[in-house]
């Protein structure tokens, strides 16, 4: 009896402070009911709708819509699009992190806020620089001309476009990890006698790999999902300048619903797809960490004295 | 391989952390680099070691100029005060690092590496955690993995920058004394950081007390507790207690027509007795007795009005029966005058 009797006091006393510390159910229930509504509505009802009226022509349009010449050339372009922003962002975000968490220098500040810069700027207004900058009339445009260089109303404009919108995604992951992880670890590895090149593929690389994966795959997304910034700088130019959003407006615009649809759920998949991606890449880490810490306490449990090895090794 | 330092300089902007100072270290010496925070200490150890580089002056391995070396190229075993352990690797791992970057044609094979890595495991006694994450490990076994790393790329000097700062009282105990044990095995010339006067006057050679930037004292443990040099050491090395005064023929006068001269007195040197038996002397109040620990500790008010500290043996202590208020007199056993009275 003895023991049975705390426990139960244990559990009026939990129930006491459950109640202390949340509302009557009429309020969590409304509360919950407006959540699910408001999820319902607006996610879950526009991706059935996405889905459904892809499909409501039957599967055949469907497919049709997707193996039609233009949807494959804009799936193409945007693919390629991706295909060279992600790992360039790759690169100048591990770059910029590595630089901004491990260094101090004049003018770091000023470089934080250049990275967030795409951020803070509409996409549209980002397009309208590149055709400022590149377009015909543009500043660089008679020399580009002359040379016979295209780039807005191209490939490389498009590409352009969406390396500058998707620039902060990797690097902002990045920084803040970097920053906390110091840098005792890549001195210990210098002085060990690794290279540069050594410290950071063996120390420096494998210490950020959760973070810098998590902000490949938000680049990832924003790269192929970018309309703004592409859509100004593209001209709309059918299967040759289309990306897939920009060939869903164009079919949207032409009362195509059908195809619209279907190549948007492509986009929705690939929505879904970096969900899923991004909470495995969550779900990873944290993993990886909690076993850390289960083991940590465990061996703090155990402690193994030293003055016994200290013996030995004498 | 001995270690020289000659007039190295360096700043952090406006603060100066190493004011021209020289440290010459022989072959095969555990050397303790002591002071407080921000006395430079650390700096000069990265210096030597090539993680930082100095303003002026060179740095000497074996006689050879080594100054512009990268640390990479020092070959030095380097201990952080946080481990700096590679936190995806495991035990096993992290010690064999630095001889797996090595350049292809002087990496030892994987058998010697295990080889190796074994040994050392079974010198910091922990050949069973070989497989464990650092993270799964205690501070002190930490450590010791750390310092295993440092010493599997057999350097030509050992430096370690606060080893025990991070770890408990008791741990750090065990730590040092085998550190000291495993200095006298393997005989690698050693600097090691600290902030702690108890570990560096039990686990050093040569203490080198450090303050501003500048080395106030060069000697055996005994040297600088015995006889420091400088009012600093007196004071950093244990506790004090302060007097003005001045000196008139050979003759301390404590308190009396001061002429800038400081008394320094350390309270297991200050005696209480009953009667002044002659001798100098000077009358005090007990204000407070802490009886807990190996000495008695006394607070008494001098007949000047200062604090005074007192040590002493518990058999004393019972001998004298003293009572809280009561009017002594204190003998002063040994005392050290300074002119200056900065401290």
């Amino acid at each position: 009896m003895a023991t049975i009797f705390p426990l139960r006091s244990f559990g009026l006393a939990s129930d006491r402070a459950a109640q202390a510390t949340t509302e009557g159910a009429w309020v969590r229930w409304s509360l919950i009911a407006v959540a699910v509504v408001f999820l319902g509505v607006f996610l879950f009802m526009p991706l059935a709708v996405v889905f459904a009226s892809a499909l409501a022509k039957g599967v055949s349009v469907y497919f049709a819509a997707l193996r039609e010449p233009d949807a494959l050339a804009a799936i193409r372009l945007t693919l390629i699009a991706a295909g060279i922003a992600v790992p360039m962002n790759l690169i100048f975000g591990v770059a910029a992190a590595w630089a901004i968490g491990k260094f101090e220098f004049f003018g770091k500040s000023f470089l934080v806020t250049l990275i967030d810069l795409p951020f803070a700027v509409s996409p549209v207004v980002s397009g309208l620089i590149y055709v400022l900058i590149f377009g015909l009339q543009g500043l660089m445009g008679p020399w580009l001309a002359s040379h016979d260089v295209k780039i807005i109303f191209a490939v490389p404009g498009i590409v352009l476009a969406t390396v500058f919108v998707t620039f902060p995604f990797v690097a902002r992951e990045l920084i803040p990890l970097v920053q906390a992880q110091g840098n005792e670890e890549e001195e210990a590895a210098l002085t060990l006698g690794a290279s540069g090149w050594q410290t950071f593929f063996r120390v420096t690389l494998p210490n950020i790999k959760w973070g810098l994966l998590y902000g490949v795959i938000l680049c990832n997304a924003r790269a192929m999902g970018e309309f703004g910034a592409v859509s100004v700088v593209s001209g709309h130019i059918r299967s040759r300048t289309n990306t897939m959003p920009l060939h869903i407006e164009i079919l949207y615009n032409e009362y195509q619903f059908a195809p619209a649809f279907a190549v948007a759920s492509l986009l929705a998949l690939l929505a879904l797809v970096t969900l899923l991606a991004k909470s495995i890449v969550e779900w990873k880490s944290r993993q990886q960490t909690k076993q850390q810490e289960l083991f940590a306490t465990r061996q703090t449990a155990t402690p193994t004295s030293i003055s016994s090895a200290g013996a030995n090794a004498a | 391989m001995s270690i020289e330092a000659n007039n190295i300089s360096k700043r952090f902007g406006q603060f100066v952390a190493l004011d021209n100072v020289d440290l010459e270290i022989p072959s095969g010496e555990l050397v303790a680099l002591l002071g407080p925070s921000g006395s430079g200490k650390t700096t000069l150890l990265r210096v030597i070691a090539g993680l930082e580089f100095a303003d002026a002056g060179t740095v000497r391995f074996d006689g050879r100029d080594i100054s512009d070396r990268t640390a990479r190229e020092r070959r030095v075993g380097f201990v952080f005060q946080h481990y700096a352990l590679f936190r995806h690797m495991t035990v096993f791992e992290n010690i064999a690092f630095g001889l797996r970057v090595r350049p292809r044609e002087a990496r030892p094979s994987k058998k010697q590496i295990q080889a190796k890595v074994h040994e050392l495991l079974k010198l910091i006694q922990l050949e069973t955690l070989a497989q464990r994450y650092p993270s799964q490990l205690s501070g002190g076994q930490r450590q010791r993995v750390a310092l295993a790393r440092a010493l599997a790329v057999e350097p030509s000097v050992l430096l370690l920058d606060e080893p025990f700062g991070a770890l408990d009282a008791k741990v750090r105990m065990e730590l040092r004394r085998w550190l000291r044990q495993l200095h006298d095995e393997i005989h690698v010339t050693s600097v090691f950081v600290t902030h702690d006067q108890e570990e560096a006057l039990e686990v050093a050679d040569r203490v080198v007390v450090m303050n501003h930037g500048r080395i106030e004292q060069i000697g055996s443990p005994e040297e600088v507790y015995n006889q420091p040099a400088t009012p600093f050491v007196y004071n950093f090395l244990g506790n004090v207690n302060l007097f003005h005064g001045r000196i008139d023929g050979g003759t301390t006068y404590i308190h009396e027509r001061e002429t800038g001269h400081v008394v320094y007195v350390r309270p297991h040197l200050l005696e209480i007795d009953r009667q002044p038996n002659g001798g100098s002397h000077f009358r005090a109040r007990i204000k407070h007795i802490n009886a807990a620990g190996p000495l008695v500790k006394v607070e008494a008010v001098a007949e000047w009005g200062d604090p005074v500290h007192i040590e002493m043996s518990q058999e004393r202590f019972r001998d004298l029966q003293l009572i809280k208020d009561e009017a002594v007199f204190v003998i002063p056993k040994d005392v050290k005058v300074f002119a200056n009275h900065e401290a």
